[in-house]
């Protein structure tokens, strides 16, 4: 808009001296009505290009191949609804699904309280090397995903791992991390905890720092004692910084993959444990596709938790909003 | 992660060549095909051709592609290397979306089954004349590549994996069972005698005899002649004898508590090695060498004897040509090079990877070589002698899958989550669920 209206003011100075007459003058006005509405979508347009090629082309052509009995190098059948009815039947989908959503639940809990505690800290004026410590909470973040799960791997190890090193010197019985459901998912929700808690620790820190002092001097005056400072001010002030990091801890918590993944390590650890222990959707879908060839049920999948995730962001979002208002 | 490419390849043109190239092949096969099979011969001028190979692993083929190139300055092969899972899956994603799949690709035999049960994915060797080589190769092994009715080879054999068992003499003498390779082997001619040999072992060192359960039933089952399929691909999982007889031993082994429960291929895995964390190792030939790598201050430790109940193969690879390749002619005549006895031979004396042409176990290279780190055990001849016992034994389209179930019922029954029972019933049921009804 106002890109095209300083193309069409620094224009018609420019066609006057000339006295060209009107023809050209209209012909220069109806271009640069043109550049007025054509010029915005053109520059927005790189982005939705690239969303349209690499966005929306795979999700549409994702829907078009789970209506298949879908052979990945293969033969490929229209078979309808049929692949989401197998799914609903299939009890490794709802084994999935309860993994999925109960590592997330506890990677994500304690992740975001601990953030916000480490940015309270953060946040103190008495801290000394404030640039240090901020670059620290950060550190784990930029490891490499894989490299994170191998030393966690290991430090769960049922033979010669750390923690059951710890355990059994203190006369506790060793724990089968993989074994279990609720301890392998502990161990999984420890890695993507280690990994992601400083980075929220961060958003909130500056959100934190973003709120006005007057407000707090204000509280104070009124009487308000610390926890009131916290649960009045603090907490409502940061309510766009803990959406926001809920919403992407949902939707990268929900996608999981490389954590189970490594953290089995054996030949079949797409399979996520002996029992399926700590398979989870994305892990589902990676096996139908790439080691059972089943491309339309592994597609069947990818759809599912891309409604699932949406459902879920749009759930955080209301849950905000009820917050707000009943405040 | 995808190969640099000289030239796009329309897909259309590629099966349009594809099939003159069939058709002037079957019209030249009365006077000798013109290039294939004449290794070491370059047509005068020809025009410059850049072949991807794709493999994964160590196959020890650079010096090899060098001098094929010297020998034929116009042919280049441009490889590249992923690990065992992420090369499959780039493979089938290229064949997949039409494009992006190289001119020459590995395939481990776990995933040989799948790939040739969807032959139209790759150029049918025989059309070549690979069919003239067969007598190079060892019978199984060239039947892995082809298919149920054998008209279509989608690959040329590379390494087998013929086993032994790999034992530790240290700890062998401490459990106070001999030590010397030929008494180690008699002392265990059945799998029963195996199990029982275990719980002496366990009892007088407290570690784990086997590694783990999945172990001990792989290479049981794979003694037999067929598994979970019939040559005709129906599914006998829940009704051949040799699955259960595998099963039942497995699960005799883990009640007896001879497993040390240590998934194979695991960091854990590694360590257990090295620490000694159990005593014997089901050896494929190439297991050698990883046992070397992620153990080397065991060196001396080891031995090898042969397994109870005859041999078996685990792992080894195939060369095969994806049908998106422009160059299938080139392709096969570089791998029918490539894969020839002396080539092999040559790879086996560098990376140790067992050949899988039988005329050169007699070659005195094979026959006189041993292993220091395996007390000297001359271990050429063990596998030499291994590999020629082993049983064609049929693999279906979903093999690999079908494995995956099984192996976790196991691991379900060590990790004392599920009963031997109650595994089984599971187990039936996933494949059921998975690969569909057993006849």
């Amino acid at each position: 808009m106002s890109l095209g209206q300083v193309v069409e003011r620094t224009g018609s100075p420019l066609a006057r001296p000339g006295g060209s007459g009107p023809r050209p003058g209209r012909r220069r006005l109806t271009l640069s009505r043109l550049d007025v509405a054509v010029s915005p979508y053109l520059y927005v347009a790189p982005f939705f290009l690239l969303f349209a090629a690499f966005g929306l082309f795979p999700i549409l052509y994702t829907a078009f191949v789970s209506l298949h009995r879908w052979d990945i190098i293969g033969s490929r059948t229209w078979i309808g609804l049929q692949n989401y009815r197998d799914l609903l039947a299939d009890p490794r989908f709802w084994i999935a699904l309860r993994n999925t959503f109960s590592i997330w639940v506890l990677s994500t809990v304690p992740q975001l309280a601990l953030a916000l505690f480490l940015a309270h800290v953060l946040d103190r004026r008495f801290l000394r090397a404030k640039t240090f410590f901020r670059m620290a909470l950060l550190v784990p973040n930029v490891t490499s995903v894989v490299a994170v799960a191998i030393v966690f791997t290991s430090i769960f190890g049922l033979h010669f791992g750390l923690v059951n090193y710890v355990l059994e010197s203190l006369g506790l019985g060793r724990i089968d991390w993989k074994a279990g459901v609720l301890s392998s998912h502990l161990a999984i929700s420890a890695m993507v905890m280690w990994r992601w808690t400083g980075y929220n620790a961060l958003i909130y820190l500056a959100a934190l720092q973003s709120i006005p002092q007057e407000l707090y001097e204000a509280a104070v005056i009124d009487g308000a004692s610390h926890f009131q400072l916290l649960r009045r001010v603090t907490v409502p002030m940061l309510r766009p910084a803990i959406l926001f990091t809920v919403v992407v801890s949902t939707i990268g918590g929900l996608q999981i993959f490389a954590e189970p993944l490594v953290f089995d390590g054996g030949q079949y650890a797409y399979r996520g444990g002996t029992g399926r222990q700590y398979s989870t959707l994305a892990l589902f879908l990676y096996e139908q596709g790439f080691r059972s060839f089943k491309f339309g049920y592994a597609a069947a999948v990818a759809w599912v938790l891309f409604v699932l995730i949406s459902v879920m962001v749009v759930l955080n979002v209301l849950v905000f909003r009820r917050i707000r208002s009943a405040d | 992660m995808w190969p640099s490419r000289s030239r796009p390849r329309p897909r259309r043109r590629g099966v349009a060549l594809l099939a003159t190239a069939g058709l002037l092949l079957a019209a030249c096969q009365g006077g000798g095909p013109p290039t294939a099979g004449a290794p070491g011969t370059s047509p005068q001028g020809a025009e410059p051709v850049t072949l991807n190979m794709w493999l994964f692993g160590e196959f020890g083929y650079g010096p090899l592609i060098e001098r094929y190139h010297r020998e034929h300055p116009n042919v280049t092969v441009k490889t590249k290397v992923a690990d065992y899972g992420a090369h499959h899956d780039a493979l089938t994603a290229g064949l997949a979306s039409g494009s992006g799949a190289p001119d020459i690709a590995a395939i481990e035999v776990g995933f040989i089954a799948a790939f040739k049960a969807r032959p139209e994915n790759f150029y049918n060797l025989l059309d070549f004349g690979a069919g003239d080589l067969q007598g190079d190769y060892l019978p199984w092994k060239w039947q892995q590549a082809l298919t149920g009715d054998g008209s279509a080879l989608i690959g040329l054999p590379t390494d087998v994996g013929p086993m032994a068992m790999c034992y530790r003499t240290d700890l062998f003498e401490q459990a106070g069972l001999p030590t010397d390779r030929e008494e180690v082997g008699a002392l265990w001619p059945t799998w029963s005698d195996f199990i029982e040999v275990g719980r002496r072992f366990t009892q007088a060192t407290g570690v784990g005899f086997i590694d783990a359960g999945s172990q001990l039933y792989n290479a049981i089952v794979n003694q037999g002649t067929e598994k979970y399929y019939r040559r005709d691909d129906t599914l006998v999982y829940a009704s051949n004898p040799q699955v259960k007889k595998a099963w039942d031993l497995t699960m005799e082994a883990i009640q007896a508590g001879i497993s040390a429960q240590i998934a194979p291929f695991t960091a854990e895995w590694n360590a257990g090695m090295q620490r000694g964390s159990f005593g014997v190792l089901t050896c494929p030939a190439w297991m050698m060498g990883y046992i070397q790598g992620q153990a080397p201050d065991t060196a001396g430790k080891w031995d090898i004897a042969p397994m109870p109940e005859g041999s078996g193969n685990w792992g080894g690879s195939f060369l095969a040509l994806p049908r998106q390749g422009q160059h299938p002619q080139e392709a096969y005549q570089f791998i029918s090079w490539l894969l020839a006895p002396e080539q092999q031979l040559y790879v086996f004396e560098h990376t140790g990877n067992f050949p899988s042409t039988p005329e050169l176990y007699s070659d005195p290279a094979i026959q006189d070589f041993s292993n220091p780190f395996f007390n000297d055990a001359p271990v050429g001849r063990i596998f030499a002698e291994s590999a020629m016992k082993v049983t064609p034994i049929y693999e279906g389209s979903q093999e690999g899958q079908i494995r995956s179930i099984v192996e976790s019922a196991i691991g379900r029954v060590e990790q004392g989550q599920q009963s031997p029972g109650e595994a089984w019933a599971s187990l039936l049921e996933e494949l059921e669920r998975e690969v569909g009804p057993s006849s």
